[in-house]
């Protein structure tokens, strides 16, 4: 609310300037029209005029009450120059400058002056002041309720744009608070969904495996198998597109409800049959009804695929055997083949992800991995994650 | 089916991304011109404000033509001026309040013609007296009635129908009275009176659109305020929908066997960017603190505003510092007094300064340094300071004649929760 307060002063401020600098001048050129006036009036009114347009100018960007006064004073001052200096009756375009200057020109002020009491006060007193001091200067040339009448009706206008400026600013202030709150709401909605859908990251996972395969047109895989795996993942995205979460959601990482048993046992299933169809046979061994917490889970299952697809891919067999075991703090993955194997200093462990794929994903959730190999003999691959 | 055509550079497709997310931004899909939104925001009310300084000014008019009624030699023009202009103001008055937000081109378009034939039918009544500054009523009120639809147009249509109507009375002027020392200053003041009201008016609507406007987008940024440590932005949730769905027609095609296998090198490059830009986006997302959702979703802030923020510490500040920071650069940047003068802000929030062994309750100290230019020290809002103050212990100098604050800010340490 503060904000909009600050706007709606900016907004009055700028209304009052562009209003009391046009009416100034329309009242300047009323007043060089030839014959208006003694040519000794310019000099006096001429300051005068100075200051008011100053006054104006200065209102525009500045709250002080100082340049309402300054206006006051100056508009004043050219009415009084004017009819002290013209003695007897008014012509046409001297009464106009008058009226042009303090029905509008001055006038102006008014648009800024109510905000609040102090400043209403303050209109009130430059009203009655200035339209005293103009009736009694030119009550020869004019009736003074004719002159009372048209400043008050100025006046009257510009108090009402001042006015009607401040009301509508607490309306549009009110639904423009309602719309931000709309927007908190969509924005914590857009959060929660983003979250829902980076939250399915075995999903993204298996996904990714299969993107990246056919990102080599598919080559390697047989088609049929190709087909039923991209089948495979439509439909996990299907799911997640309508509103299911193949994976169990993890609540800023404190969801501590233990995994469904039958969810580990179809997972592990799944990775599987997805090695299967890319030529690379798992057994299986060992207990596969392990309760994990489901962040651990994800990367348990993330760096066990890992490993599996680096068995694939540069051991040189086709089979791979996954033994899972368990005891009462640790859930524990042997990945053994009977491959090439290699020298551990001599791969460049970058190359095969091992480290950022596997040890980091692991480390995230409290665990480590441990890999032992020969040219010649193997790879043995041991994962562990705390239950 | 249709792919977006394959692009290698998918780290280049994303930083399109980003800079498109300007534009596609929350608190732009709600301020566009043409949004529904738009009139109901308050300027309605305005127009209704308008309708009545409109309406006194009809009133103040109409005695002067009762006043005049005896010069006029025939006042039957004048006469009919008068009553279709009421008319048409009534009309108006009515229509303005029905149609909502915007006046339809037609209706728009009708209400001019109408206020051409009062101007007409005045201009006539009162030619053969050759003096229109003085006797014209009817015609300086129509004038004015564009004030009626003010709101429910563009700005500038408002502004070349006043500058129109200007000129034409103008010419009339011109051509009718032979201007003397006597009646210049009635012609001069009469057509002040027709133009510069409406002139105000479009100065007042456009700073009111503007207001409202700029505070949409404080308030739509202020949500980030509420933002957990890392935050997605207003659009990663689509984007990511949108590279699931992608993915997942491309894998239904491979599947129904709509793409042979293997695949053209054209659809495979699409797999293969399509893979990377979402494993950018399953990590990336979440990098981003609420500041830099914040400066990103915002016009205001988008323009002039640069954040370094290499820890992501940003993240780290409570509610109520965040609140602060906001406010102060918001502060900053939106100044309208001087609309010519560029400011900017760059924000640097970081690296951690190792505290001392009594540092309170375990915090982190996190140095925020704000550097402008443009912005000179005595320029500065007053609650600038305050809101500052609720962020952290702060220093102020000056560098290159702006404004630097340098705010010592203690955070909780993520590793104590």
């Amino acid at each position: 609310m503060d904000h909009i307060l600050k706007e709606r002063d900016r907004l009055l401020q700028r209304t009052a300037r562009v209003y009391g600098l046009s009416f100034s001048a329309v009242a300047l050129l009323c007043i060089l029209v030839p014959g208006a006036v003694t040519p000794g009036t310019y000099l006096a009114a001429l300051p005068f005029f100075a200051l008011l347009v100053v006054g104006q100018y200065r209102v525009g960007v500045s709250r002080s009450l100082v340049w309402v006064f300054a206006q006051l004073l100056g508009g004043i001052g050219v009415v009084l120059s004017i009819s002290l200096l013209n003695p007897g009756e008014l012509g046409h375009a001297a009464m106009s400058t008058i009226s042009q200057l303090t029905a509008a020109a001055v006038a102006s002020i008014a648009v800024v002056l109510t905000t609040d009491t102090t400043r209403i006060a303050v209109l009130g007193f430059s009203f009655a002041t200035l339209s005293a001091v103009t009736a009694v200067a030119t009550a020869d040339s004019q009736s003074p309720v004719s002159t009372v009448g048209l400043i008050t009706l100025g006046w009257v206008l510009s108090s009402i744009v001042g006015i009607w400026i401040n009301a509508g600013v607490p309306q549009a202030a009110r639904r423009i608070a309602s719309i931000g709150r709309a927007h908190r709401a969509e924005r914590q909605a857009s959060e929660m969904e983003a979250q829902r859908r980076q939250s399915a990251r075995l999903l993204h996972d298996t996904v990714l495996a299969t993107l990246t395969l056919l990102a080599h047109s598919g080559v390697g895989v047989a088609p049929a198998a190709m087909q039923q795996q991209a089948a495979d993942d439509a439909k996990l995205l299907r799911q997640l597109r309508l509103g299911a979460t193949p994976v169990p959601l993890s609540s800023g990482g404190y969801n501590l409800e233990p995994v469904e048993e039958t969810v580990l046992g179809t997972t592990l299933e799944s990775v599987k049959q997805r090695f299967g169809r890319m030529g690379l046979e798992v057994s299986w061994h060992g207990t596969g009804q392990v309760l994990l917490p489901s962040d651990v889970l994800d990367a348990f299952l993330l760096a066990l695929a890992e490993c599996l697809e680096n068995v694939r891919r540069h051991s040189g067999v086709t089979e791979a055997h996954v033994t899972i075991v368990d005891d009462a703090t640790t859930v524990r993955a042997m990945i053994t083949d009977a491959g090439v194997g290699f020298t551990l200093d001599d791969v460049d462990s970058a190359r095969l992800g091992f480290k950022e794929s596997v040890v980091a994903r692991l480390k995230d959730v409290g665990g480590h991995a441990r890999l032992f190999s020969e040219p010649g003999s193997g790879t043995t691959v041991v994962l562990e994650v705390p239950r | 089916m249709s792919f977006p055509p394959a692009s290698e550079q998918t780290l280049g497709l994303l930083a399109e991304v980003r800079a498109n997310r300007s534009f596609v931004g929350g608190a732009r899909r709600l301020v566009r011109p043409e949004s529904p939104h738009r009139a109901s925001l308050g300027t309605a009310f305005i127009g209704v404000g308008a309708a009545l300084i409109c309406g006194i000014r009809a009133i103040y008019g109409f005695s002067w033509f009762v006043a005049y009624w005896p010069s006029y030699e025939n006042p039957l023009p004048a006469l009919a001026a008068w009553v279709l202009l009421i008319i048409v103001l009534a009309a108006a008055f009515i229509t303005a309040s029905i149609v909502g937000d915007r006046l339809p081109d037609w209706m728009f378009a009708v209400y001019l013609v109408l206020l051409a034939a009062v101007i007409v039918l005045d201009l006539v009544a009162i030619w053969d007296l050759h003096d229109i500054g003085r006797y014209a009523t009817a015609s300086l009120t129509a004038a004015m009635a564009l004030l009626l639809v003010i709101t429910l147009r563009r700005p500038v249509e408002i502004l070349m129908c006043i500058v129109a109507i200007g000129l034409g009375l103008l010419t009339a002027i011109a051509v009718n009275t032979r201007l003397t020392p006597e009646n210049a200053s009635s012609q001069i003041t009469s057509l002040a009176f027709a133009v510069l009201p409406v002139l105000i008016g479009i100065v007042i609507v456009r700073g009111f659109r503007s207001m409202v406007q700029v505070e949409l987008d404080r308030v739509m940024v202020q949500s980030t305020v509420s933002a957990p440590r890392f935050a997605v932005g207003m659009m990663a949730s689509e984007e990511l929908a949108r590279l699931d769905l992608a993915a997942e027609e491309l894998l239904d095609s491979v599947a129904n066997g709509e793409i042979a296998l293997p695949l053209q090198p054209k659809t495979a490059s699409v797999a293969a960017s399509l893979a990377t830009e979402l494993r950018l986006h399953l990590i990336e997302g979440r990098r981003e603190t609420w500041l830099y959702h914040a400066i990103t979703e915002s016009e205001l802030l988008g323009r002039s505003v640069t954040l370094t923020d290499r820890g992501s510490l940003a993240g780290l500040l409570d509610a109520n510092q965040r609140d602060g920071l906001l406010a102060a650069v918001w502060l900053l940047v939106n100044d309208h007094a001087k609309k010519t003068a560029v400011r900017t802000v760059q924000v640097v929030v970081g690296p951690i300064v190792a505290t001392g062994v009594a540092a309170v309750g375990h915090k982190l100290r996190v140095p925020i340094a704000i550097t402008t230019t443009g912005v000179p020290r005595n320029r500065v809002d007053p609650s600038t300071w305050d809101a500052i103050r609720r962020v952290g212990r702060y220093s102020d100098s000056s560098q290159n004649a702006s404004l630097r604050v340098d705010i010592e800010c203690f955070v909780d340490n993520p590793a104590d929760l």
